[in-house]
């Protein structure tokens, strides 16, 4: 089944239907007190957009001073510390923090280290010495498993992780020292722009769909199959062999489906922009399944823009 | 192609060989993701489309094409073929593969653009009306193809945007013209015999360059427009077989059989195939795929025709929509 659709007719053309009145709009003036930049006011800005005056403020990252005015250089949200202004972009890389969870992909296997994809300006890099191997948290590493990294993680292997710490070049170091972290399997990867998600409790969420969700900060979210509370991490069900097992398990065909309806979703709320949470994946989860005769799953943009118009009307 | 880890890959092909079949999108496996087209994007051109495969209307992403043709005059004497020739190539934007090195990002230009060549510039395709004047000047097709990003299912993209800025295309009317001496150095009979000898170098076909046609439109579209193809590429996890594989998809997927299909009244006609990627194929499933594959292209070109039948309408409208206004 194939269907052809038109792309949205562009604002240019909507400009030329209508004639030439450009001139007048043109002269809207950007004008910014003191009471403007203060830290309540969420203030969003366009590249260009003059800010404040150079005298009585500095600049910080996401502007540039012209002709005495700060400027800024991205589309963003606009924030103040005391005199210090900056512009946090919207679409950006992802800007990692001490102590965040974070999915990368292992890009390439080095002397006693992996670098790491994380959607970051650098790759990370993830050191042998900071990851459990199997046989115990106590094992001491050896020079065998310096021989066999690849025995651990190898190149395009995903990984959940935490930023341990940050280099001089400004690199991350991450750390698996959890039981909770390590390689990933039984699922799928979808990836949104990171300023979507939030900070949360927990970024291991659970829909009551027997699908599990890891959140990663820099906006790469693995989509898996429910374990079981009692074979989880720490449990007696346990596998501790199973950690860098690149198996996956048997799937049934109700959590496939689960799974890709989850990464659907996902995919709509993150083109709409909404940031995610796990309140939000789960209402628009119970409503797409109560649509479920309509579109099995697939959402195509009338029901997309359905979906993110009943989210709006709940919360 | 980008990379997966061994995990994701047995997920998906799991997925494909589950029964009943499940993609990591939820599509069925023979379904394609929305394909937007637009003919006509290219002003300097005689023929252009734009297409995208799955790109949602805010969100972005999805693999996205650009078409374009333009006629050139060659002479035949310098190098050009009686008749015209129709010459495609491919160029891949840096942006669509930011992991490909240069080199491989040509290796890459290359193979798309062989393929693409070697089907559309077939004999048996060959526009009729590519001529001007016989023997000396005739027109030379020129397709440009432009991947902007590449999402999966790059070459069903290529040859349904090929297919849509052929259709598109315009070719000029001309109309032969000769020269003749001025009357007044024709006047003795002793001249003419001059004329004859062997120095003379106004001894030429009468027809000797051309003209163009002032005409309101831009000239003709070109004959057996309705034969160029469309391609599937059936992405073969054995003994399973799916139809616009996502980028991810495609990483899965140890092979894929690409057959390019013209449909003609007469009955379809097979105008090309491709095994891309490693692994082993036998001849009862490349024969199954070309009958199977044969299907599903009809059912591309029957959609594809009737969005190219819209977007005339669409322009039409347009066009005199502007015309009105002025």
């Amino acid at each position: 089944m194939i269907t052809f659709t038109s792309f949205p007719s562009t604002p240019a053309g909507e400009y030329d239907a209508v004639g030439h009145h450009h001139e007048t709009d043109n002269e809207m003036e950007v004008d910014l007190d003191d009471d403007d930049l203060s830290s309540d006011g969420l203030r969003l800005t366009l590249p260009g957009d003059y800010l404040t005056s150079s005298q009585a403020f500095m600049r910080g990252h996401g502007t540039y001073v012209h002709e005495d005015q700060v400027v800024a250089s991205v589309a963003g949200t606009v924030e103040r510390v005391n005199k210090l202004i900056t512009v946090r972009a919207i679409r950006t890389r992802y800007n990692p923090e001490v102590g965040d969870l974070v999915v990368g992909r292992i890009t390439e296997v080095q002397p006693r280290r992996w670098k790491v994809d994380a959607n970051s300006r650098q790759d990370a890099v993830l050191m042998l010495s900071s990851v459990n191997l199997p046989g115990g948290v106590q094992r001491r590493k050896l020079e065998s498993d310096e021989l066999q990294m690849r025995n651990f993680f190898e190149e395009g292997d995903l990984l959940v992780a935490e930023v341990q710490a940050f280099f001089s070049d400004g690199a991350m170091s991450l750390h698996t020292r959890s039981l909770k972290y390590g390689k990933l399997r039984n699922g799928q990867l979808v990836i949104i722009p990171p300023i979507l998600v939030r900070r949360l409790k927990s970024h291991f969420i659970t829909l009551p769909c027997g699908v599990d969700l890891i959140l990663g900060l820099n906006g790469y979210i693995w989509v898996s199959r429910h374990i079981k509370a009692s074979d989880q991490a720490g449990e007696e069900g346990f596998d501790a062999e199973a950690v860098y097992s690149n198996q996956n398990d048997d799937i049934d065909e109700p959590t496939r489906g689960a799974i890709a309806r989850v990464a659907n979703i996902i995919h709509v709320l993150a083109a709409h922009f909404v940031p995610l949470t796990d309140t939000i994946l789960l209402e628009a989860y119970e409503w797409s399944v109560e649509q479920e005769e309509a579109h099995k799953g697939l959402f195509q943009e009338d029901i997309a823009e359905a979906l993110v118009a009943s989210l709006h009307s709940r919360s | 192609m980008i990379s997966l880890s061994k995990a994701e890959k047995s997920y998906i092909q799991a997925g494909i060989l589950a029964q009943p079949p499940h993609r990591s999108d939820g599509r069925a496996l023979h379904d394609f993701r929305t394909v937007a087209l637009e003919t006509g994007v290219a002003p300097l051109a005689n023929g252009s489309a734009r297409l995208t495969i799955g790109r949602s209307l805010r969100g972005g992403g999805g693999t996205e094409v650009l078409a374009a043709t333009k006629l050139e005059v060659e002479d035949v004497k310098a190098g050009g073929v009686d008749g015209g020739r129709v010459v495609c190539s491919v160029t891949c934007s840096p942006a669509a593969y930011p992991h490909l090195s240069s080199g491989a990002l040509e290796d890459l230009q290359y193979d798309m653009t062989t393929i693409v060549n070697q089907t559309l510039s077939h004999p048996s395709l060959h526009p009729s009306n590519l001529g001007i004047v016989k023997g000396q000047k005739s027109w030379l097709l020129n397709l440009d193809l432009i991947v902007l990003s590449d999402a999966g299912n790059v070459y069903d993209a290529l040859f349904m945007a090929a297919r849509a800025a052929l259709w598109d295309t315009k070719v000029p009317r001309t109309r032969s013209i000769e020269y003749k001496a001025a009357a007044a150095n024709r006047s003795t009979g002793g001249m003419e015999i001059d004329d004859a000898s062997g120095l003379d170098t106004r001894q030429q076909p009468s027809i000797a360059d051309f003209e163009l046609h002032d005409f309101w439109d831009e000239g003709e579209p070109l004959e057996g427009r309705e034969a160029w193809p469309v391609s599937v590429t059936l992405n073969l996890i054995s003994p399973m077989y799916y139809l616009d594989a996502s980028a991810q998809e495609e990483a899965a997927t140890p092979l894929r059989l690409l057959l390019a299909f013209s449909f003609l009244p007469s009955g379809a006609c097979l105008q090309g195939t491709r095994v891309l990627g490693i692994g082993e194929l036998d001849a009862k499933t490349v024969k199954q795929g070309i009958e199977d594959g044969e299907k599903y292209a009809r059912e591309v070109y029957t959609a594809l025709n009737s969005k190219l039948k819209d977007e005339d309408v669409r322009r039409n409208q347009k066009a005199s929509h502007r015309f009105a206004r002025r």
